[in-house]
């Protein structure tokens, strides 16, 4: 079984951005982030103010990484899962929280954003991203016709990786 | 399956580097990080252990370029070899596309490439997911030891049925490293945009 993907596009895209935009104000956070469980970023807000974010790549693949630890932690101790997952260093924080079985809300706070608030309004946000997510589920072959993916595609990209890989 | 973002225009294929612990899976992302040109790669982020050892996984983002309108990008992971990180181990599996299985050519690690091999069906069919389902390409690594068994006799415990294309390497120097790369991200492809 090949998982489903989520397609955001369109729509469902800007509606996932509006409510990561809405979270940050509502929160005073840095950085709201939806990413799928395999690490890749699907949808990011920053607040105006917030300086340039760290590498987001890296950060989608850590904080997946590091769920799919903690969940596999849960099943371990006999629970469905653990929902929520709490960094605090001195100066900034790191909030995760399970939208559902396939992405995950990121949030990155700092001392301006109390965590109670973040809590608070990231599950609120994660409610809202779960309808739009499930809405976004696509099975893979749908993606690919959706997307004209064809034989031009491939070969486009093939001699990218030629490019790339061929003369190192 | 790949991770598709309509919205950003970006297709994003997840390749994992599976094999015997002390293969050279590490050893071939670090190559692969140091030719890439800076602007076609992200951070390499390694979660070892003190001595060098892969803890949880290798990570190295490499941009392909635009694809018809498409930023197509790889994520390369590592997974721990040893037989004792199999948790770990499961846990990069998941979304994978494609597969580059390093084998050792040491004599004495003949058997840790069969048991990497059976590890690998069992911890794909937790996800429900069969290495008929994933493209997979074999990198015999290590081609340089005095002692090194012949490809024919690796192959056989991993590989009876000659399934998979083969790649020599000597990936400490850099021998036989991108051509598996190149290979399953082709067969990647082919997958994502199938032949009419």
């Amino acid at each position: 079984m090949i998982e489903p993907s989520i397609a955001l596009f369109g729509e469902s895209f800007e509606e996932a951005s509006r409510v990561l935009e809405q979270l940050i104000e509502d929160t005073g956070a840095q950085y709201a982030l939806l990413v799928d469980r395999k690490g890749f970023v699907l949808a990011h807000k920053e607040a105006l103010w917030a300086p340039r974010p760290p590498a987001l790549d890296s950060l989608a693949t850590l904080v997946a990484g590091n769920a799919a630890a903690t969940k596999a932690l849960a099943e371990l101790l006999g629970e469905p899962r653990f929902s929520e997952l709490v960094h605090q260093g001195e100066r900034q924080g790191l909030y995760v929280e399970e939208v559902n079985d396939l992405t995950l809300l990121v949030i990155i706070f700092d001392q301006n954003a109390p965590v109670g608030r973040v809590k608070l309004f990231g599950k609120r946000a994660a409610g809202m991203l779960d309808r739009i997510t499930e809405r976004a589920k696509v099975e893979s072959s749908a993606a690919r016709k959706r997307l004209g993916l064809d034989t031009e595609y491939r070969e486009s990209a093939s001699a990218l990786l030629d490019d790339l890989f061929g003369d190192l | 399956m790949s991770t598709i973002n309509f919205a950003t225009r970006e297709i994003n294929f997840k390749i994992v580097y599976y094999g015997p612990g002390l293969s050279g899976k590490t050893t071939n992302l670090k190559f692969v990080y140091s030719r890439i040109p800076e602007d076609r790669k992200g951070e390499m982020v390694s979660l070892a252990t003190e001595d060098e050892r892969t803890l949880f996984f290798d990570f190295l983002p490499v941009d392909l370029g635009e694809v018809k309108g498409f930023k197509t990008r790889f994520h390369l992971y590592t997974v721990p070899g040893q037989v004792f990180y199999n948790a770990s181990r499961k846990l990069i599996l998941r979304g994978v596309d494609g597969i580059v299985f390093v084998a050792d050519s040491a004599p004495n690690r003949l058997r840790a490439n069969a048991e990497s091999m059976r590890n690998l069906r069992e911890n794909l069919a937790e996800y429900e997911l069969s290495l008929e389902e994933i493209p997979m390409v074999l990198q015999i690594n290590k081609r340089d030891l005095p002692d090194a068994l012949p490809v024919d006799m690796v192959r056989a415990v991993i590989d009876p049925e000659q399934k998979y294309p083969v790649f020599e390497a000597v990936a400490i120097q850099g021998k036989g490293v991108f051509e598996p790369l190149r290979e399953v991200s082709r067969m990647v492809l082919g997958r994502l945009a199938p032949q009419k």
